[in-house]
């Protein structure tokens, strides 16, 4: 009977060691990018569903259901292989031609994807603000677009950084689904390294170690956020 | 200043306005009593867009809030507003509470605005809180932080919805203070209050609402001594015990 000789120098050889840090460099670059991308959309998706003018509530909610409702590996797939096409022929020619393409690919739906779930949030915030405080606001003469811009939506943000933090996370982890379309993140990577040596148990071990302290790294920043900016008397633990 | 002429307004089926009739001249300090639900409320939110009403006109300073061309933002400048709940924004400063409007609408630079503020501060008895947040305020500091806030914007009228309703017996005082004070100063102010005490003071008129009618209207002592209908001597006689 065969043993299964465990070879944990993968994890650390060359050029494994390298391809595992460049994921995890390419991973960190996806997350964060993309996060960008999604907590602006989200905020003004989020927000386009709590005004009181329909159409763009309509807008709002447009967005979210398309973007919540569909995988997004199925999304992925879609904006890699079906978005160049939406461009008509000569943009899609030249932008095929754009190398790292899937990278760009990969934080634009990503980010799309993820700010569906932070307009969520983001409404929920929204409606956790008294009814009063809007009409208090109106009331010095602010127009609904100051309100929104410097009342409603820092107290929202503040109101709902928990399940930011939630957010936040998931997109370094659902980054891993970039893989599909070649971005080569850190799964990817641990499954080039398995190709090579066969040793796949270790090197999606150490995968998982890197998003594990990628993750606490998150929530230990996220920490800091929220105690920077609790709002007085609301919270406390 | 503040003309209202046949004011209606309807809540689906129920009627919660039906043809209110007031006007208050510049100066003047008019306050509104009634049960709940008279309309009261909902008569300050009118008369600064807060909420439409369906039928009559009102006017504040010659203009028109049914006209679609008036510009409410432009007009609630002129219309301070304090609310029953304080409202302040809990996540800001206090100094930051009353320095956003004149900052973002009037455009003051920010050490004009703060320099205001702490004026408004001093004047309201509290300007050792201008760093503090909402929270860490009683009910009565947070109430005249929402006075201040109001009066940065320099308004014509002062509107106040039931400034005392949430407030500890023994907090009810200090916001006082600082209403007879602004009274005192001239400010034309809309109230709505059970404080006959306040009323009794600085009320140059003083009318009752219910069912979204005004019943009566009266000036100071004949209007709690004298009352004409059946409906304003029993309300007169519960809060007056």
């Amino acid at each position: 009977m065969l043993t299964y000789k465990f070879d944990w120098g993968v994890l650390w050889r060359q050029p494994y060691g390298e391809w595992l840090l460049q994921g995890l460099w390419l991973t960190i670059q996806l997350g964060a990018l993309a996060w960008v991308i999604a907590l602006s959309l989200g905020i003004l998706f989020g927000t386009l569903r709590s005004v009181r003018f329909w159409p763009l509530r309509i807008i709002g909610a447009l967005y979210v259901e398309i973007f919540r409702n569909i995988p997004f590996l199925v999304q992925l797939f879609f904006w890699f292989y079906a978005g160049p096409m939406l461009l008509g022929k000569t943009l899609q020619f030249k932008i095929n031609q754009i190398s790292g393409l899937n990278y760009y690919i990969a934080i634009f739906g990503l980010g799309l994807y993820t700010a569906s779930r932070v307009a969520e949030h983001v409404r929920a915030g929204f409606a956790s603000i008294g009814h009063g405080q809007y009409d208090a606001v109106l009331s010095t003469g602010m127009t609904r677009l100051q309100m929104y811009w410097y009342v409603m939506i820092p107290h929202a943000l503040r109101l709902i950084i928990p399940p930011l933090t939630t957010e936040f996370l998931t997109i370094f982890k659902n980054s891993a689904v970039a893989m599909t379309i070649g971005v080569a993140e850190t799964t990817f990577m641990s499954y080039k390294i398995d190709e090579q040596t066969f040793h796949g148990l270790e090197a999606t071990t150490g995968a998982m170690a890197i998003y594990l302290v990628l993750g606490m790294t998150v929530v230990k920043l996220m920490d800091r956020i929220e105690s920077r900016f609790r709002i007085p008397g609301l919270m406390s633990r | 200043m503040i003309e209202i002429k046949n004011v209606s307004k309807w809540f689906g089926e129920f009627q919660v306005l039906a043809d209110v009739n007031e006007v208050v001249q510049r100066g003047q300090k008019v306050v509104i009593c009634g049960p709940s639900g008279s309309g009261k409320s909902t008569l300050l939110r009118c008369i600064n867009g807060l909420e439409p009403y369906q039928k009559g006109e009102i006017v504040v300073d010659g203009v028109s809030l049914s006209d679609p061309k008036t510009n409410l933002y432009k007009l609630r400048e002129k219309l301070g507003m304090v609310f029953q709940r304080f409202e302040l924004y809990p996540h800001m400063t206090v100094l930051r509470n009353i320095t956003l409007a004149p900052m973002k609408v009037r455009k003051k630079s920010r050490p004009e605005a703060e320099k205001k503020a702490m004026e408004l501060l001093e004047r309201v008895g509290i300007p050792d809180k201008a760093g503090a947040y909402p929270a860490n305020l009683s009910g009565g500091q947070q109430q005249r932080v929402a006075i201040a806030r109001a009066l940065a914007m320099e308004p014509a009228c002062m509107m106040f919805d039931e400034p005392t309703s949430a407030l500890d017996p023994e907090m009810i005082q200090e916001v006082l203070e600082v209403m007879i004070g602004l009274a005192k100063e001239g400010m034309t102010m809309l109230v709505v209050t059970h404080e006959m005490g306040f009323a009794r003071e600085v009320a140059d008129e003083i009318i009752f609402m219910d069912a979204g009618r005004i019943v009566e209207r009266g000036r100071g002592d004949d209007f709690f001594k004298n009352p004409k209908s059946q409906r304003t001597k029993d309300f007169l006689g519960q809060i007056l015990k």
